[in-house]
């Protein structure tokens, strides 16, 4: 544990610069919107100013007039091919023909010479509507007789999850405490910088690339040929930079498709761009989730039983809203010892834009209610929060009630390093009133148990070519740098496993003629397209060794490859033959080895070269079958599961409810951190935006359900003046189903943040919240309730004496 | 109707035709190729596109291009000295300040200004000068220690 | 989203921009820092035929202490005031006023005159402003009147300036010797942050240790304008400042909030009528601290 790992590796477990980062800090870096092509048309979508409504007719006559438009398209031209995310709930098409679902839905969309005709083009189009009544809130949609979004799913529920795991009921039986509480919290979004963009290019051979700010050009190869019917071979998706993602960015969206369809249709290249508005009506962020849940304990804190109810606002489409709703549940079953869970999810259609994905997928609001529950439960037994925790906590090889497989886990270690550094046991039950410390656990998926749509396919195929000259090996990936690091990673990877430095490795990613990769969502690159990088490598590596073997009559496993340089085991070769020949080849070059240095791999990736012709390392990954029998087992299961714990110090100003973060302690168990500084970027970003949604964060609605707050005034995430300090503590547990043991840190270290925060509120004012976000008014009000009580109880308390002197409500 | 400004833009004189409606940001974008300037929200909320304008940084959305005419800007692009990277760069890129880099431009280019005009600020006063610069990946933390690293 | 089409114009003197504005009305609006104009456009709530675009002339920036008197024109930045340390000194509830505007870039661009004349409730320089009993000059081809900026606003987003004036000036008296204000506003995050609510106080004592001869609060956020809390004013006036008085003056202040308070809007009713007391009473001490440092 810790870091004993530290010195084994030559180029990973490091602090390692990133390989993009200069050409970004000179603003060289290329996103999408900063490319141009040779007669580059600029698209715009019409969407709909209503909520619910049907289409009656859509006019487009006036706007085919105007000068410079090239094409319009609506339904007409994109047929009604559905698509989503799940194969289960494909329920969405390019353009609306019958209905409109939200304020935002995708109505028609238009190429012009320019943006601004583009624009004019679409505000031409006269589509008359029939308005119908919409439903916004969980209740509103699922009450008897509310009007339906889609036909095929009465009541609204795009899924309903029932499972049960041990038997709750027996167990609540044996318990000392049953303890119910719930946690809502607002809709939330991305709010990456980049908004989404694209463009399509079709050739008149046929072919088809989609340049896209997305996090999975994998999944929008195939949207993109299955809804457009152009076979996946003709179809190329290329991701330049992306400015971010977070999961809304994982899923194919109307405007990547309407380019395509626009570049088709004009054999032009077509160019569009959301603006930040278009960023909120789009939506596929974290859902607004209503939990509900009640904990059997017994007096010692042993838990028992959960029993956890939950309902998902979902907006219009179902988006990646089946996997959410099951998440929801599923990661509750670590990590703690946890003998019997029940879990019933609804996740429910409404007349808003539709949720999707984002960090923490499904399980941060749960896990927000939960930790509050186990403080409140731990306060109740008069035990040390972080005891209680350590008392019930799973440790490595232990397996979840609902076969969730913790097949290294560090949770203990992480716990004990963030109560020993944060000064837990001198703060705690210390500190004068409207200062409070809390702490939290939590845990998350490195990387879906299974694709998105049901597929024995492997999730990630790298290839490493070396150049002909020797010295220099190229990695392509599919997978998807978006900001966390991914190419830094696997090129160190790809180094360490052919045994040279970082330096000799060029990295090519985000491209489907690479390969296939799943993409960047449920924290799944780091481990496998890893473990596919690694695979590569050591191919390349097996394959230049067994040339060498023939060439010096050395058995290949008396040889090795270390920082770029030849280790011979046993006895040294002679190599002055092999040596010749190379320097021959290199008449003139002033960087010839001396005879008496050591043979480099240059040197001998030349000579694989001349014996075999290009070298080419093949890697893939899949994981093996995983999880129980259950409907909906997939969601969860991981090959492997990062796990972390955080205190969090802060003050609350009684007077005006606000809040102020003094310090987070944040300890990540990533298994092995490839790159030291990439991991700790992902622990203080992940910590941002979970404090973010604890304070400050919620996506608003008008009574027509239009976003009131879409521009990033009014929706507010974390500026740099929010921001605490924060002392990050890496744990590497050795995951063995990781790469040199490596696992996730991009979206777990989020978990704790929340129910830290609502735990180190509490201690600060006395008083549980059990609603999001934590905005000075809620948390005023909860203090002006609270003390309103207190005052009523010290009248009675006065006469009896008696009461209680818990400090919770 | 088109009106022609005269603009330096990094040390270098040009002369655009631009539209009264058209901002300094898409000037900067489409009409130069600096492409370096970032187009985040169009509503002065992110900073990814700030650029200095006679030695203040501002948000270039907030600014019609025609209001540029006879002014002196500095993007990104032009922040790279004869010597190399500007000191601010090289600490960006060694302290792992930069994630996705959409905002890492304006970023720079706030924390220039702040540095020009106040070589040894504190921790408040760099906080402060990369406020109106949003990023959602850092959490601004490595950021701010970039910046810190490259004060006197 | 793009902008509307507009004429620019860049008059290179007050003169001529009074011209402008008379002639073409309502047609026109002013550009100083565009920090409100620009949004107002992109987002579809106001499309002019003509931009007037003023933070060009010279002498709408000058920013001068002269004989008991500050004058800041119109289209002095609000990171200029920011960085005054003659305001600062003297009128501090105006430079944290200006500090709370935005984020440093926003307040690189946002002019003083525009934060006033675009009248809206949440904004931060003018209840300060109303604190220290500025007084506006607005100029027109004909003349020039100066009015007291008490009686500016009239609503949220109209004031009393007429459509063929330009405000060029802010005159701020410097105050007086035994006096102190202070500024607090509440948001949501620590920075760049639209007001909930705001309140300046400002009282004058009466010589050292003396009673309070002369107060004014002001409030935003509770109304369609910012307004004065004549009640706790006056209820202050003739005494000795005290913790008990400031929280007197402080009910007043929330008896006199006439806060909305809808689903939609930034807090409820209730908490914004709680948040005067409490910032009133805040500010009132900081005034009273500075009253007795000087």
């Amino acid at each position: 544990m810790g870091e004993i790992s530290m010195g084994k590796f030559d180029v990973i477990n490091s602090r390692a610069v990133r390989v993009d980062a200069s050409d970004k800090v000179r603003g060289r870096a290329l996103y999408v919107d900063d490319m141009k092509m040779a007669g580059m048309l600029y698209g715009a979508l019409l969407q709909s100013p209503l909520a619910h409504a049907e289409i009656l007719n859509i006019d487009t006559t006036a706007a085919q007039r105007l000068p410079g438009v090239k094409s319009i398209i609506t339904h007409k031209d994109a047929g009604l091919v559905k698509f989503g995310v799940s194969p289960a709930r494909y329920d969405e098409t390019i353009f609306c023909h019958d209905k409109v679902r939200h304020v935002g839905d995708n109505i028609a969309a238009v190429a012009a010479t320019d943006l601004d005709t583009a624009l004019r083009a679409v505000s031409l189009i006269k589509v008359d509507y029939r308005e119908l009544p919409a439903v916004f809130t969980v209740e509103e949609a699922m009450a008897e007789g509310a009007p339906v979004l889609h036909a095929a799913f009465p009541r609204n529920i795009t899924a309903e999850v029932q499972d049960e795991f041990g038997d709750v009921e027996a167990a609540f039986k044996q318990c000392d405490l049953i303890k119910t509480t719930s946690l809502v919290n607002k809709r939330q979004d991305a709010a990456f910088i980049e908004p989404q963009g694209c463009i399509a290019s079709y050739d008149f051979s046929g072919n088809l690339t989609l340049y896209s700010s997305t996090q999975s050009p994998h999944y929008i190869q195939r949207v993109v040929s299955m809804v457009l019917g152009i076979p996946m071979g003709k179809v190329r998706v290329v991701k330049p930079y992306v400015g971010g993602g977070f999961g809304p960015k994982a899923a194919t969206n109307h405007m990547e498709l309407a380019a395509c369809l626009l570049s088709m249709k004009t054999g032009k290249p077509v160019k569009m761009n959301f603006d930040r508005q278009q960023v909120f009506m789009h939506g596929r962020s974290r859902h607004q989730f209503f939990h509900h849940m009640t904990t059997g304990v017994k007096k010692d804190g042993t838990i028992m039983a959960l029993k956890h109810d939950c309902y998902l606002n979902g907006g219009a489409y179902a988006s990646f809203g089946i996997a959410t709703v099951y998440y929801a549940g599923s990661l509750l079953g670590g990590p703690y010892k946890l003998p019997a869970m029940k879990y019933h999810g609804y996740r429910v259609y409404t007349n808003l834009p539709a949720c999707g994905a984002q960090r923490g997928h499904g399980g941060v609001i749960a896990r927000g209610c939960w930790e509050q529950q186990l403080d409140m439960i731990a306060q109740e037994l008069g035990i040390d929060p972080i005891e209680m925790r350590l008392r019930n906590m799973m440790s490595a090889g232990d397996v979840t009630c609902n076969y969730l497989d913790m097949s290294s886990l560090g949770m203990k270690e992480c716990v004990e390093a963030v109560r020993d550094r944060s000064g837990w046991k001198e703060k705690k039950g210390n500190l004068p009133p409207g200062k409070g410390i809390g702490m939290s656990c939590g845990f998350f998926v490195s990387g879906a148990g299974y694709p998105i749509y049901r597929s024995d396919t492997f999730h990630g195929t790298v290839i490493i070519k070396l150049t002909e000259d020797g010295g220099t090996a190229l990695v392509y990936t599919a997978s998807a740098e978006i900001g966390q690091g991914s190419d830094t990673t696997f090129a160190m990877i790809a180094a360490e496993a052919m045994g040279i430095p970082l330096e000799c490795v060029r990295l090519e990613s985000g491209d489907t003629d690479f390969g296939v990769d799943l993409g960047a969502y449920s924290s799944r690159q780091t481990l496998m397209t890893g473990l596919a990088t690694k695979e590569a490598g050591e191919d390349i590596k097996r394959q230049v060794l067994e040339v060498l073997s023939e060439e010096l009559h050395v058995p290949v496993e008396d040889m090795d490859i270390k920082k770029g340089f030849i280790v011979f085991k046993g006895e040294k070769p002679d190599i002055t033959a092999l040596r010749t020949r190379y320097i021959k080849e290199h008449r003139g070059w002033s960087d010839n080895p001396a005879m008496d240095e050591e043979l480099s791999f240059r040197e001998a990736s030349r000579m694989a070269f001349l014996s075999r012709g290009s070298i080419v390392g093949k890697g893939k990954y899949k994981p093996p079958i995983l999880g129980g029998q259950h409907k909906g087992a997939a969601v969860g299961t991981s090959p492997a599961y990062g796990c972390s714990a955080q205190v969090v110090e802060l003050s609350v100003d009684e007077g005006t409810g606000k809040i102020n973060i003094e310090k987070m302690t944040d300890a990540h168990d990533c298994g092995l951190a490839i790159n030291r500084t990439s991991v700790e970027g992902q622990m203080y970003g992940s910590l941002s935006m979970g404090l973010g949604e604890a304070l400050f964060e919620e996506v608003k609605f008008d009574d027509k359900g239009r976003v009131i707050n879409d521009d990033l005034a009014e929706y507010k995430i974390t500026r740099a003046l929010d921001m605490p300090a924060i002392e990050p503590i890496i744990v590497e547990s050795n995951e063995p189903n990781g790469p040199f043991g490596a696992k996730e840190v991009g979206e777990g270290a989020i978990m704790p943040a929340i129910p830290a925060i609502l735990n180190a509120v509490a201690d600060a004012i006395g008083v549980r919240i059990f609603e999001l976000p934590l905005k000075p008014e809620r948390v005023y009000m909860a203090i002006k309730e609270y003390k309103m009580k207190k005052e009523k109880e010290k009248g009675i308390e006065g006469k009896t004496l008696a009461g209680s002197s818990q400090k919770q409500a | 109707m088109k009106k022609l400004i005269r603009v330096t833009v990094n040390d270098m004189e040009y002369e655009v035709a631009v539209k009264p409606n058209q901002t300094l940001v898409d000037m900067l974008r489409y009409d130069l190729g600096l492409t370096g300037t970032k187009n985040g929200c169009g509503e002065g909320d992110c900073g990814a596109c700030t650029v200095i304008l006679d030695g203040t940084p501002v948000s270039s959305c907030l600014v019609l291009a025609v209001q540029a005419d006879g002014r002196a800007i500095t993007t990104i692009e032009g922040v790279e000295g004869k010597d190399g990277l500007h000191p601010l760069q090289k600490a960006f890129i060694e302290k792992g300040a930069v994630q996705c880099g959409f905002c890492t431009p304006g970023m720079v280019l706030s924390a220039k200004s702040l540095l020009d005009e106040n070589p040894g600020p504190s921790e408040e006063e760099i906080r402060e000068g990369i406020s109106g610069n949003l990023c959602r990946c850092t959490g601004y933390l490595q950021i701010i220690d970039a910046v810190k690293s490259v004060s006197k | 989203m793009s902008l509307p089409e507009f004429d620019f114009h860049a008059p290179g003197t007050v003169e001529e921009a009074c011209r402008m504005v008379a002639g073409f009305g309502a047609k026109a609006k002013i550009f100083a820092g565009g920090t409100d104009l620009m949004l107002d456009m992109r987002r579809n709530r106001i499309s002019p035929e003509h931009v007037i675009s003023i933070p060009g002339i010279e002498e709408l920036k000058t920013l001068e202490i002269a004989s008991g008197m500050l004058t800041i024109g119109a289209c002095v930045t609000v990171a200029r005031v920011v960085k005054s340390k003659e305001i600062a000194a003297k009128w501090g509830a105006l430079c944290a006023g200006a500090k709370a505007l935005g984020s440093c870039l926003v307040r690189n661009l946002a002019t003083i005159g525009g934060n006033v004349v675009s009248a809206r409730p949440a904004a931060d320089i003018p209840p300060s402003l109303m604190a220290y009993g500025a007084s506006l000059v607005l100029k027109k081809t004909s003349g020039e009147r100066v009015v007291s900026i008490n009686d500016f606003f009239t609503g949220t987003g109209s004031t009393a300036m007429g459509p063929d004036e330009i405000l060029t000036r802010i005159l701020v008296p410097e105050p007086p010797p035994h006096s102190g204000a202070g500024y607090v506003n509440l948001g949501i995050r620590n920075a760049c942050d639209i007001n909930i609510l705001n309140v300046s106080s400002y009282i004058a004592l009466d010589g050292p240790g003396g009673a309070i001869k002369d107060a004014r609060i002001v409030m935003g956020c509770v109304a369609p304008t910012h307004v004065r809390v004549n009640s706790a004013e006056k209820l202050l006036i003739g005494e000795k400042p005290t913790d008990a008085l400031f929280q007197r003056a402080g009910e007043a202040a929330l008896n006199a909030a006439t806060p909305r308070g809808s689903a939609y809007s930034r807090a409820s009713a209730e908490y914004k009528k709680d948040m005067v007391k409490e910032l009133t009473v805040r500010t009132l001490a900081m005034a009273y601290r500075e009253a007795m440092g000087r």
